[in-house]
């Protein structure tokens, strides 16, 4: 546990103070205050998971949920469209797959905002909060904790799993900032589609055989003899040493924790349902995590910054694995009966320019974008919002990244009004007047 | 100076609608208290930086122009309604009787409300005839001493222009500076905590700052007797000792010299002991032998270590994002910072240096520091920050909460930055590729934001430069810190120094020194920094001081008067070893060198110059984040991350199971031997009875271990809490 020093903040309130609330010394907290903190403890009672697929970049919003079949050609592309299980809606003909499992997720083409950058538009919808200075296009950023880690925070874990997890890479501006290296996200890099496969630093190296390994950890155990000072209020950091060995051991031990990182238990039928590529399973791994507990997986997948040949790339693989993989995810969540509290949210950073460059690409656009989104309550077949007749504007509902953040906040038992405090003791609101997407809570 | 912020009377077209004559309510004295003491302004409300719902006031009401034109003017003037003031919004909301997300912040028939039912039956004017300023607060009384768990209230006093002075105790926000130690409530009763010591209360009226000293003596006092047995072996042990005996606090027990050797090569170095270094020291029968190992670590001999090892803290508080400045400038800014370790160049002359830098960012390093912190202001808050222990940025918009800081101060320090020139490149993240020239030229200003005013050169609490002419001000602020009587300087650093070595600052955090928040020990922290002036502002100097104090040579073991002191250093702190020092031990004792990218094969990672090098073991361990602008911030904490590295991470298990000479050293000798040189190079001290039987055990009965449990026992040993904390 850190030791969160004694500070003040402009609020008045120290960080301690919100320990101390916590263990229901009530200073001088007014009742607003005390609700918040109610809700926030009711979050640790949430259930709802989260997986969050992020096409690194800014996917197409033409080329993929919000296609202008009517649209000049410099404006429309060379695609065309596919209608969806919904008369009347269509999608860009690149995600055919999508479309006919859009009877259980939600699309909305309406979020927009103004952080027209790689670095400022990741930190926006990463955090839900826009950087308070301008960034440079190529910055890896941090000036507020991911949606990630803020879940991180608020959620407790069983079998000492991870409350974050992110494939294969942090994604930018997807660390704790003030939270701390606690809700960092744990990183899985291998890549699951590679027979050889492993979760870091979770299991007893596979080189040492088993009797070997408990060998080893009861030697450990019997020869760690640091007289431990018991006096909790001694904070002693011996004692906190003891918890995460304690916790990490969980993790090595559970069964339901290290079937879940081993994929190769999934039946090969399943495994080729998602892309036996590596994006598919790691979107396959993300489900075997957040069925075990996991309240958070980034799935992230780059290239997507399509200034130059886009139409040509999306013939490639990337388009076709994002179908086939994010479809897969979700008939297969609705299957099993985990789609009810377990989200899924694809999106990018922004939407990209109408009309088409001369490179026969697309430039960033972040005055319109489209999301998906599935799960834990959110609607089937619905389209929230609108662009305008050519793509270029949100023009119907149009929401902002603070009120994305505020839903997801909302879905998985979070109050996305409580204040956090930043290493300064600034207090910070979590979400900025953020306003709940209400489609996402029919 | 006057530390308000002025109000200029604005004359203002509200109908005057009083029937009986001049209006009484004052805005900024009647109407702004209520307002801030309702919790309206708080920063997670309505003075948040885009306001709630639209209506903004300023935090802590550091612009009381701007609120009245937000409360009277703004939503079309619908937040007051003069004919019928019960139906003003602000009342309504105010009292919840419309629905207000911040819910009743206070009743119909309170006070609170009549103050602001009468001022907008007045006519809500700006100001009132012969409108007085409030000239400060005073608190009575300034101090009280406390039982435990006792309760006893303060009264607080503001006084105005005209000479007249009113209890405001109710309209004033108090905070405890630490919940843990004492409590307080809305109408300032403080109640003390069941700990002894002493700390503070602050005090806000509207921006007036005052803090309260909160003392809570011990239920008893330990026997004088006892104390005089205790040995001192320097002037750190005498004040130390004086406030243990205030305190009720009895020091623990002298630590072992395995211990000490551990502990104090950690310390000053950043590495365990070698074998031979151990021996030497446990066979030595000087009785001097202590101080002298801490001479030798201090010494010539260690210099590449020493500097690597204070030049990775310092790095963290200096040297910039290298996707900012550019890869060049960061990497000719740390390379300066080793340097100037390695020769243990003084303190004043550190700073100077620093603070004069111009040139080229791609020549000189120091340059990089004011490419990075380009603005006035940036260069102001960061210099104050880590050279003066005061945090001023709060004042960059709003009078300090806690403390006398304001604007004119902010500003005034940034003047002493505003005559610089620069040429080249700019910011150009992530890359800035090429260099940039800075320089200082005379003529440049600094404005205060609110006013306009141009500001002369001043430092917190120091005299105002006038007209600097063809003086870089800076160099006058570099003299102004290392004047021997600066009241700032000498003491943040000697308190840095102290936080390095005993694991908190006596001022902590160290780089925020305040009234409010008074040092565990303040004669102390007088000594020391007086200390520190006297021998040239030498770091070696005052780290060997405070090794070679009793105080530092403490068991962390506690003894029945002190399990629960964690502030005033009655026995040593446990902390775990910082990422960078773990790493290199490992690759020392398994003789497998990390790969780390930008440097030479085989450099230790003491040697990482830029945090954006990727390795997942100093991730682990929290390195500072390596997007984030320097000062950096680690996190000293565990975590399971952690415990399942050393555990199972890859490059871990090659590096023990790999060639590893050592093994292959110890695969000779017996398994005595072995476990022996095992427990001296990790532990520095020989096992303990229980611990030789069951590593034994393990290793087994033949003339050799077998390697594979040598390599068990090392890997159990260094997945302990002895191995990986400083006990």
């Amino acid at each position: 546990m850190s030791k969160l020093r004694s500070l003040l903040n402009c609020e008045g309130l120290g960080r301690r103070d919100f320990i101390q609330t916590g263990l229901g010394a009530l200073g001088g907290l007014g009742l607003s205050d005390m609700l918040k903190l109610k809700a926030q403890a009711g979050a640790k009672g949430s259930d709802t998971r989260c997986i969050f697929v992020w096409l690194d970049g800014g996917p197409s919003h033409y080329e993929t949920f919000d296609p202008k079949p009517d649209a000049p050609s410099e404006i429309r592309g060379e695609f065309g469209t596919v209608p969806t299980t919904v008369p009347g809606v269509h999608f860009c003909d690149k995600f055919p797959k999508l479309a006919k499992t859009f009877d259980k997720f939600t699309v909305i083409r309406s979020i927009a905002h103004n952080q027209n950058n790689h670095g400022a538009g990741n930190h926006y919808l990463m955090t839900g909060r826009p950087t308070p200075v301008p960034v440079g296009c190529g910055a890896y950023v941090t000036f507020h904790p991911s949606i990630g880690s803020v879940v991180s925070k608020n959620r407790e874990v069983k079998h000492g799993l991870p409350a974050y997890v992110s494939a294969p890479r942090m994604s930018r501006s997807g660390g704790p900032n003030f939270l701390g290296a606690q809700h960092a996200p744990f990183v899985i890099g291998d890549d699951p589609n590679k027979k050889s496969f492993r979760v870091r630093d979770v299991s007893l190296p596979t080189e040492i055989e088993d009797g070997r390994a408990k060998s080893r950890v009861e030697l450990r155990q019997s020869l760690d003899q640091l007289r431990r000072i018991t006096d909790t209020a001694a904070e002693d950091p011996a004692v906190d040493f003891d918890d995460y060995y304690a916790s990490a051991f969980d993790l090595i031990t559970s069964t339901e924790a290290q079937e879940a990182f081993d994929i190769s238990k999934e039946p090969e039928k399943v495994r080729e349902t998602y892309g036996r590529n590596d994006f598919g399973q790691r979107l396959l791994m993300a489900r075997r995590l957040t069925e075990v507990g996991v309240p958070f997986v980034t799935v992230y997948n780059g290239g997507w910054d399509d200034h130059r040949g886009l139409f040509d790339n999306y013939k490639k693989t990337k388009a076709e694995r994002v179908d086939t993989g994010v479809s897969a995810l979700i008939s297969d969540l609705a299957e099993r009966g985990s789609l009810d509290n377990t989200m899924v949210i694809l999106l990018g950073e922004f939407g990209r320019t109408p009309k088409i460059n001369k490179d026969a690409g697309r430039d960033h656009w972040s005055f319109a974008m489209s999301v998906l989104m599935a799960g834990a309550g959110i609607p089937g077949g619905q389209i929230v919002g609108a662009t305008d007749v050519k793509g270029y504007y949100a023009n119907e509902n149009i929401y902002a990244p603070e009120d994305f953040a505020a839903s997801i906040y909302t879905k998985m038992g979070i109050d996305h009004q409580q204040t956090l405090h930043d290493a300064s003791g600034r207090p910070i609101q979590l979400v900025n007047n953020g306003k709940l997407i209400k489609e996402l809570f029919a | 100076m006057n530390r308000f912020l002025t109000v200029a009377a604005v004359a203002l077209a509200v109908p005057p609608v009083s029937a009986e004559g001049d209006p009484t309510i004052s805005f900024t004295n009647d109407v702004l208290p209520v307002i801030t003491k309702a919790g309206c302004v708080a920063g997670a409300c309505h003075a948040k930086s885009d306001g709630q719902n639209g209506f903004q006031l300023s935090i802590f009401s550091f612009d009381p122009d701007s609120d009245y034109r937000e409360i009277v003017f703004d939503a079309k003037g619908r937040r007051i309604f003069p004919a019928s003031p019960d139906h003003s919004l602000i009342l309504l909301k105010a009292t919840n009787q419309i629905p207000h997300e911040g819910e009743k912040r206070f009743e119909v028939d309170s006070e609170s409300y009549r103050v602001i039912r009468q001022w907008i039956a007045e006519g809500a004017p700006r100001t009132i005839p012969n409108e007085t300023e409030p000239t400060g607060i005073t608190i009575d009384p300034p101090a009280l001493s406390f039982k435990k768990g006792e309760t006893r209230p303060i009264k607080v006093t503001v006084a105005y222009s005209d000479g007249t002075k009113r209890d405001v105790t109710d309209l004033c926000e108090f905070t405890s500076n630490d919940a843990a130690f004492a409590t307080v409530d809305h109408h300032g009763k403080i109640t003390a905590g069941e700990v002894p010591g002493e700390n503070s209360v602050i005090v806000r009226y509207v921006d007036q700052v005052a803090a309260v000293r909160v003392v809570i003596p011990p239920d008893q006092l330990l026997p004088e007797s006892e104390y005089t047995a205790l040995k001192a072996n320097n002037k750190i042990d005498e004040f130390a000792y004086a406030r243990f005996r205030e305190l009720g606090l009895f020091p623990s027990a002298p630590c072992t010299d395995s211990e000490f050797i551990r502990r104090a090569t950690l310390d000053a170095i950043g590495r365990i002991p070698t074998v031979e270094e151990t021996k030497r020291f446990l066979e030595s029968k000087a009785p001097d032998k202590r101080a002298k190992l801490v001479d030798t670590l201090l010494s010539e001999e260690n210099r590449f270590d020493y500097a690597n090892y204070w030049a990775t803290k310092w790095g963290d508080l200096l040297r910039p994002n290298t996707q900012r400045v550019g890869v060049k400038p960061v990497y000719l800014l740390d390379d300066w910072i080793r340097r100037k370790f390695q020769v243990n160049t003084p303190w004043n002359e550190f700073v100077t240096e620093l603070l004069s830098a111009s040139g080229s960012t791609h020549r000189y390093g120091p340059v990089a520091v004011i490419r990075d912190k380009r603005e006035p202001a940036d260069m102001a808050e960061f210099i104050s920050q880590i050279f003066l222990g005061v945090r001023l940025n709060c004042a960059k918009c709003h009078h300090h909460p806690s403390e006398k800081w304001s604007q004119d101060d902010y500003y005034s320090m940034a003047a002493f930055f505003g005559s610089m020139k620069r040429k080249g490149q700019g910011i150009s993240a992530p890359i800035s590729g090429e260099p940039e020239f800075w320089w200082f030229e005379p003529g440049g200003t600094v404005k205060h934001p609110v006013s306009e005013a141009v500001m002369k050169p001043r430092a917190p609490d120091g005299t105002e430069y006038g007209d600097t002419g063809d003086r870089d001000p800076r160099s006058l602020l570099a003299e102004w810190i290392t004047k021997p009587e600066n009241p700032y300087f000498a003491r943040a650093m000697v308190n840095r120094i102290w936080a390095e070595l005993l694991g908190k600052g006596l001022v902590d955090p160290v780089d925020d020194f305040r009234e409010s928040n008074p040092a565990v020990n303040q004669p102390l922290l007088d000594w020391l920094a007086k200390d520190f002036v006297e021998h040239g502002y030498d770091q070696k100097h005052t780290i060997a001081t405070i090794l070679k104090s009793r105080l530092y040579q403490q068991s962390s073991t506690p003894n029945e008067h002190n399990a629960t002191d964690t502030r005033n250093f009655s026995r040593s702190y446990r902390r775990r070893l910082p990422a960078e020092v773990l790493l290199d031990t490992l690759s020392t004792i398994t003789g497998d060198p990390e790969k780390l990218q930008g440097l030479p094969n085989d450099s230790p990672a003491m040697q990482q110059w830029n945090h954006l090098l990727p390795n997942d073991f100093l991730d682990a361990f929290g390195r500072p984040n390596s997007s984030a602008a320097p000062p950096l911030e680690r996190d000293p904490g565990g975590s399971v991350v952690q415990a399942l590295h050393l555990m199972n991470s890859k490059v871990l298990q090659k590096k023990f199971a790999g060639e590893n000479p050592w093994v292959s050293e110890l695969e000779k000798l017996s398994p005595e031997e072995s476990v022996g040189q095992i427990y001296l190079r990790l532990f520095s001290r020989s096992p303990a009875d229980d611990e030789k039987r069951i590593a034994l055990n393990h290793l087994g009965t033949e003339a050799t271990a077998p390697r594979e449990k040598i390599e068990n026992l090392i890997w159990s040993l260094v997945n302990s809490a002895e191995f990986v904390l400083n006990h």
